[in-house]
Formats: C-alpha cells, structure tokens, sequence
C-alpha cells in the first residue's frame, strides 16, 4: 500500500505534481501528485466534497490550478494555447454528472454532434456511427427522443455514446452509475470495462458506488482532505487499506472518515452560543 | 469606515474584472465571426431566433408609435397651422431618434433577455462545459453567432420601426384627420436628408445593437450558473442594456447632429 503515484514511466497518460487548488480561503486539493496509466480503469474515490468532479474538470483544462501541473499524454493543459487545449480535448471524453446533453438537439443529433463539429464523415457513415454508439448504450430505439423526454439515467448513457463518438484517448467518468437502473448498472459497468480493453481508452472514473466502481478498476486513488489518502488495485486496498480506508469501501459508519461537516457543537449551536 | 472602503474597494476590482472579461470575449466573439463564414447556417439560425422573432412586437410598437406622434404633432402644429410639415416631423423624430432607440430597448427587452436566459442555462445546466470537453469553443459556437445576428438584426429592425412609424403617422394624419398628403409626403421628402438624418440613424441603430448584444452575451455567458444566477443576469441585461441605449443616444446625437 502506499500514498505516492505508482507509475512514474511513460505508461502514465495523465501526471499530476504538487497539484493545489483553492475555493476561496480552502483548500480543494493541497499538494496532490497523481499519475493515471494508459489503457486502464483508475478510479478515484473519496467522499462528497472532497473535489472528484473538480479534479476531472482540472485535467480538461476547465479550471486553472494555483499550483502544481497537470499533464496529459506529455501535455502540461495548463500552459497550452486555446487552440492547442481544444485539440488536446478532442482527444479526451467526458461523461458529466448531469449528462450535459444540447437540450435543442434530439438524440440522435447529440451523438452525432462531435462528429459533425470535427470530421467531414458523409451522412451515411455518420449515421451508421451513431446507430452503433447508441446500441452500445441500448439507445438506439430512443434516437429521435429529445433530451428532455429522456431519464436521468437514460440521459447519461446519451452522454455516454456522445463521450465516445470521436474513439477518444481517455474518459473521463463523473458518477457513471448515478441514477441508472440494475441493468443499465450492469451494462454500463461492463461498457466502460469493454471500451478499455478493446478500444484502449484509457479511463478516469469518480464514483461513489463502491462495488461497481472497484469491480472494473484497475487502479484505485482514494482521497481525502485534498490529498491521496491511499491507492493501489481493489484487491489490494480490500486487504491491506488502513482504517479509512476500510471504512469508506465497506461504508461503515463509525471510523475516520467524518460524516458531519466541520462545525461547532450541537448543543452551542442549539443554545445559541456564540463559538 | 475601513470596512465600508475594503467594499467600495472589492466591488471596483469586481467591477474591472468583469470588464476584463466582457472584452475578452468580444475579442473571442469576432475572431468566431472566421468560422461563421464557413458555416452560414448557425448565423441563420440565429437571426431567426433573434431577428424574426422580434419582429412582431417591432412592427406593432413602430406603428403605435407613428399614430401617436402624428396625432400630438398635428395638435400642436395646427394651432400654428403647420400640419404640412406633420410628415417631417414624424419622419424626423422616427428616423433620427424614436426607431432606433426604441427598437433597440425593445430588442433588449425580448432579444436579449432571452439571449442570457439562454446562454445561462446553457452553462447551468453544463452544456458550454460539455462543448468544451467535446473539443468545441462555445465562444465560437455558441456566443458568436448570436452576437453577429444581434449586430445584423437591430439596424434592420429600427428600419422596419421607423417605416412602420411612417406609415401609422400618415394612417392617423393622412387618412383620418384629413393633412394633405402631397404636403405630408412632400415635406418629408424635402426635410429629410439622406446621409444626415438616415445614415446617422442606422449607425445609431448599429451601436445599440452591438452594445445590447455584447450585455447580453456577457451577462449570459459571466452568470453564476443558478436559477437565481440566471434570473439575475437576465434583469441586469435588461436593465444595462436599457441605460447603455439611453446614455448613448445622447452622446451620439451630440456628435452627430450637435
């Protein structure tokens, strides 16, 4: 077990160093190094607000860090031109919490929007295109549909197809098993798993979901308080993991990973007390 | 004091910041202005969006306008037994002031407002950040066309105004209360100067559009992405676009016709 990065060799597609990023006076993360490894599933893992979907937001290049640097595939994102960061970001997916998808579009019309943004495909190879990333997600019935006629669920697997529409590099997965129905779960699960091994896209994945997530990673980082608490193969953190561990992959109540946010005491609070 | 200082203090910074911000992306917008010409079909789109469908309340508000100037005007004129100059004087207060300030306030009124909720819905509900991830720059994509249709559509909407103000002023002057129409006509073809009075309204119309849309697009695309945030942006578009009209108007009559 261990709290440094693993891969330090040209295997790492994504290399983060004294990573710091602030939301006004706290610290989101505080001198995080992290390398995620090509073609595999790493997962980072850690309880709410402890900035998963902001560290995915910092490795597209949406938020600047105050510290520290992040490269991909050799690319410090930070210090590229625009141009170059949206080059960059045609070779990475990202799959949003909310799903994202252009609410004036159909579905059909969103898969198929990268598609039309940045190649000059015919309208019959970009058609079989996206009828075949919607069977991938079990959409393809549903391609006519509008965003706003679809589920929470069904509208991340939209997404999904979307994020994978160009055959990028690497995904990025924010909360992919949200909301999804057991079968969907299961689809999804395998989905991710299969496009890293056949595809070899490398995948990023922030998760809650505990057994699905550690099923098909790789390699998990599990953080906390702005720093890597702990990482390394499922099998690994399940055997050898420390106490926080532990408790965060079994869900356990009691242990030191603390469920209240910091504040002063009940009884202060509730008397009136001044803290 | 010092606390009441720190604020004015913060709120200057926060003020310069956003400024920062607002031309910068009207330095992005235009250089998206490249990949519209290759894609004429987002412009299109756009002044649909934002033109056409402006253009009934313009219509009706211009013709409103034209009968009500024309029955003040022909009041006061005709005590001093100056209805043939009614014509003029409608023409001259469309052309030169009423069309393009008030097709401008009413563009920012229905246009712009919807132009921010928009834009900022886009960007609460991550959809600029997901055409971000996909490789494609909203500025270019998303702002600039709107801006562009923005720019096309005011100059040409204060003309529709201002024709329609015309022609609701010879409704009520012409037809109902009986002015001479030669007289009413003539004296408008004759008062009213081409590159004085009618260029400069059109370049008065096209600074209103670029300023209304510019507020718009920033507003949108600078909200905090919120239900509130949005609500928020939208009113102020409404209400710095309304101002930004206003105080330029006068800045712009004082240099044309001063």
């Amino acid at each position: 077990m261990n709290t440094k990065s693993p891969m330090t060799n040209d295997d790492t597609l994504v290399r983060i160093r004294g990573l710091r990023f602030m939301r006004g006076d706290r610290a989101i993360f505080d001198g995080m190094d992290i390398d995620i490894p090509r073609d595999k599933v790493t997962a980072i893992m850690g309880p709410s607000g402890t900035g998963k979907t902001t560290l995915l937001k910092l490795i597209g290049g949406q938020l600047r860090p105050d510290e520290g640097t992040i490269e991909v595939d050799g690319q410090d994102v930070h210090s590229l031109s625009t141009d170059a960061l949206y080059k960059l970001r045609m070779r990475m997916g990202m799959l949003f919490q909310s799903g994202a998808l252009l609410t004036d579009l159909s579905v059909f019309e969103n898969v198929a929007f990268p598609l039309r943004e940045h190649t000059a495909l015919d309208e019959s190879t970009l058609r079989t295109l996206v009828l075949l990333k919607l069977e991938a997600v079990g959409l393809r019935g549903a391609r006519d549909l509008m965003p706003a006629e679809l589920s929470g669920g069904m509208a991340r697997r939209v997404a999904l197809a979307r994020a994978i529409a160009l055959d990028p590099t690497m995904i990025m997965y924010d909360e992919p098993f949200a909301g999804q129905d057991p079968i969907s779960m299961g689809v999804i699960v395998q989905l991710i798993r299969r496009l890293n091994d056949a595809a070899r896209i490398s995948s990023i994945v922030v998760s809650h979901d505990v057994r699905e997530t550690t099923a098909i990673a790789d390699l998990v980082y599990v953080i906390s308080a702005g720093k890597v608490v702990e990482s390394g193969s499922p099998e690994q953190l399940k055997r050898d993991g420390g106490e926080w561990t532990r408790q965060f992959l079994q869900g356990l109540p009691d242990g030191p990973v603390p469920f209240h946010f910091p504040a002063p005491s009940l009884a202060n609070d509730l008397l009136g007390a001044e803290v | 004091m010092i606390d009441l200082l720190a604020s004015l203090g913060r709120r200057g910074l926060d003020w310069f910041q956003a400024f920062g911000r607002a031309h910068l992306l009207l330095l992005a917008m235009f250089r998206g202005f490249i990949d519209i010409v290759h894609r004429p079909r987002l412009l299109i789109d756009q002044l649909n969006s934002v033109g056409v469908r402006t253009l009934l309340i313009i219509a009706v508000a211009g013709l409103f306008v034209g009968m009500v100037l024309s029955l003040q005007g022909y009041y006061i004129l005709s005590r001093f037994g100056g209805e043939s100059a009614l014509g003029l004087m409608v023409a001259a207060s469309l052309v030169r002031e009423l069309g393009p300030v008030l097709a401008a306030l009413l563009f920012a009124g229905r246009a712009g407002s919807a132009l921010t909720a928009e834009i900022g819905l886009m960007k609460a509900t991550e959809q600029l950040s997901g055409l971000e991830m996909m490789g494609v720059n909203p500025q270019y994509r998303v702002l600039a066309p709107r801006f562009l249709a923005g720019l096309i559509s005011v100059p040409l909407l204060a003309a529709i105004f201002s024709t329609l103000g015309v022609f609701g002023g010879w409704m009520v002057g012409g037809a109902m209360l009986g002015v001479d129409e030669g007289a009413f006509w003539g004296g408008m073809q004759d008062g009213i100067d081409f590159s004085d009075d009618v260029i400069n309204g059109v370049i008065k119309s096209m600074v209103f559009g670029f300023v209304c849309t510019w507020i718009a697009t920033f507003q949108g695309y600078d909200c905090v992405p919120t239900s509130e945030g949005v609500s928020r942006a939208t009113t102020r578009t409404v209400v710095y676009a309304s101002l930004a009209v206003l105080g330029l108007d006068f800045v712009l009559t004082a240099l044309m016709f001063g």
